[in-house]
């Protein structure tokens, strides 16, 4: 019904591995992407930087992570830590008086080597040792930026991000710093997808999968993880310095407390370990949903529909919240991409049931 | 990283070491492609391995057999690095072999299939093929970035030499089936599929016809057989089904408790009283 599938026969091994095969599925990526860059136009600057930015930068940071859980299947418990190395990173760097381009590199970098060393744990453990050693990352990491005053600028300090440029646009205008937050998370995105059609995404899920049979067929396991770790931390540095930069303006170190750590790795499952659209509705959900039970809580207790004590108003939307998390993850344990998927399946031969995609 | 062809080995080592009697030497061992020098192995105190001998000629189907647990499959983890033996020596092509890692005895050019298929759940047939060809490509995280003007040149014609397997193993209908929903039969097709595309020069089958009714098993001996040819394998074959063992292969060797107890050609060694023995208890008692 929405999509044509007959007709579609690859004849070149280049078209039948597009990202998109279908012609279908491209132009509907073609029209979210039109949608994306018009939005500073579409919708107020309320919306633009309170709801699209966040939901951008944190859908780089669960694309970031989902590389490294997902695909190469290493857990990751301080996924925060690595971004905070890579906020505190560019805002000393273009202090320092580097270009904001490089700084960007910079801390993805700095991030990258850290991230590594203790990637390089997971050489070693595996499953919930290795989230023993991740969460050991987040506290070290947390406890250096709070106690060395020379990154966070003394305790419970806040760093103000310094005026600078993105390619000659001055990034303390909204649409700058909406733009520079999509062209990163639209960078990750093509990263990701094309790693997964490519050999190094194949070695990583090898790895993940049978070791010893990725073993056989010549895969270095030790390099594969490390590499994992390293591009996954780069990509998180990098989110870190454009969180900074592009929303708070500023940075502390609650931002990238272990909640936050927490909040991803559940926008990674919610969303679907290892998928790309699955990282975009993940984070959707577990920054939106909250926002949007809390006011409808807030709407229907003001028209007298739900009459109960403040307190409680106040904890029913965390419930609800709760409540949907484990109720997708028992209704389709791949999460909301795989319901999607499942959906998109179904309509793509509607109303042949038996015929197959 | 490719692995090292014929030509690039035997130059740097007659460069090390003058060249006519070493040219001489690098034939004989390149004729005895696999050499295992008394081979021993301990689990605790099982002793699984002891001090078994192998040597497999360029070209020769060797089979390997043995009641269950006599060691077989441990003599091939102890070949593809899995479980180094404690004790001896194993040369590939006259190199040794036996201290390096899974991986890197993968590079040299050995190639296997397991006894319980282990493919990559949840990849298609043509990604589990394709991953048979990681030592020919650089995978990389910028070649990935860059696809269109990096990866995907690599990528296609890596998926060319797949077909080429595809076309050779006859498996064209499944290519972009998940791995997990084809027939057990097919399966193992695919493994077979997936370890040819490394082109090894040693293959080895780790009980490749386990499970299969006769008509599947008749395929599966075509295709290792074709594949012989057509590829110049070498291949060690551990296998149960005797009718097989003694159908295709040039030489058996046989395992019992760890020892090797009788190397010959099929007929004489399947009529060995002592491997007789070994499988069904002494004759002489049955009586």
């Amino acid at each position: 019904m929405f999509y044509r599938l007959s007709g579609i026969h690859h004849t070149r091994y280049e078209s039948a591995s597009q990202l998109w095969p279908i012609p279908a599925d491209r132009w509907q990526v073609y029209a979210l992407l039109a949608l994306a860059l018009a939005a500073p136009l579409l919708v107020s600057d309320l919306y633009l930087t309170s709801y699209l930015l966040p939901w951008l930068i944190m859908t780089s940071a669960a694309l970031s992570l989902t590389l490294l859980m997902g695909i190469a299947g290493q857990l990751h418990f301080g996924f925060a830590a690595v971004m905070a190395i890579g906020a505190y990173t560019s805002i000393h760097l273009v202090r320092f008086g580097l270009p904001f381009e490089l700084a960007l590199l910079g801390a993805g970098l700095m991030a990258a080597l850290i991230g590594g060393v203790f990637g390089a744990a997971a050489l070693r453990v595996k499953g919930l040792y290795l989230v023993m050693a991740t969460l050991a990352m987040q506290y070290l990491v947390d406890w250096i930026i709070v106690n060395v005053p020379a990154i966070s600028g003394g305790a419970q300090a806040t760093l103000q991000t310094p005026r600078t440029t993105f390619l000659f646009l001055p990034l303390h205008k909204d649409e700058v710093r909406y733009y520079v937050a999509l062209l990163w998370v639209v960078l990750v995105t093509l990263l990701i997808l094309n790693i997964k059609r490519t050999s190094f995404g194949r070695a990583l899920v090898a790895v993940r999968d049978k070791d010893f049979a990725a073993a056989v067929i010549g895969i270095n396991i030790v390099r594969y993880k490390l590499m994992a770790f390293f591009t996954s931390s780069f990509l998180g540095g990098v989110t870190g310095a454009v969180l900074a930069y592009c929303f708070y303006q500023a940075v502390t170190p609650e931002q990238f407390s272990f909640n936050v750590s927490i909040q991803i790795v559940a926008m990674v499952l919610v969303g679907g370990l290892g998928s790309v659209l699955g990282a975009y509705l993940g984070a959707a959900f577990v920054l939106l949903v909250p926002i949007v039970l809390t006011n409808a809580v807030a709407y229907l207790a003001g028209l007298g529909l739900l009459s109960a004590s403040t307190n409680l108003l106040a904890h029913i939307p965390l419930m609800v919240y709760g409540g949907l998390i484990i109720g997708f993850l028992l209704f389709e344990p791949l999460g909301l991409a795989k319901i999607y998927d499942n959906l998109r399946k179904y309509f793509l031969v509607w109303p042949f049931r038996h015929a197959r995609s | 990283m490719a692995p090292s062809r014929d030509g690039a080995m035997t130059t740097k080592n007659s460069e090390a070491q003058g060249r006519g009697v070493v040219a001489k030497h690098q034939n004989a061992a390149r004729d005895r492609v696999l050499v295992c020098e008394s081979v021993s192995r301990w689990f605790g105190g099982l002793q699984a391995l002891k001090e078994v001998d192998l040597v497999i000629a360029r070209g020769e189907i060797l089979g390997l057999v043995g009641p269950n647990g006599s060691g077989k499959t441990t003599l091939v983890n102890s070949i593809t690095g899995f479980y180094p033996p404690q004790q001896g020596r194993i040369l590939f092509e006259g190199q040794e072999i036996h201290r390096l890692k899974p991986h890197q005895i993968a590079q040299r050019g050995i190639a296997r299939t397991f006894q319980n298929v282990a493919l990559f759940k949840g990849m298609s047939v043509l990604d589990n093929i394709l991953l048979g060809r990681h030592n020919f490509m650089r995978p990389s995280v910028l070649g990935s970035l860059f696809y269109w003007w990096w990866a995907q040149k690599e990528e296609v014609r890596q998926r060319a030499k797949v077909e080429e397997i595809i076309d050779l193993l006859q498996l064209e209908s499944v290519r972009d089936e998940m791995v997990e929903y084809i027939p057990l039969g097919l399966q193992k097709r695919v493994e077979l599929a997936r370890a040819l595309a490394s082109e090894p020069r040693f293959l080895v089958l780790d009980e490749p016809m386990a499970g299969m009714n006769q008509e599947e098993k008749e395929y599966m001996v075509r295709f290792i057989l074709d594949a012989h040819e057509a590829l110049g394998l070498t291949i060690l074959l551990i296998e149960h089904h005797m009718d097989v063992v003694t159908a295709i292969c040039d030489r058996l060797v046989v395992l019992n408790n760890g020892v090797k107890i009788k190397e010959g050609t099929p007929h004489e060694t399947i009529n060995d009283p002592a491997v007789v023995a070994a499988y069904i208890g002494k004759v002489n008692h049955a009586a």
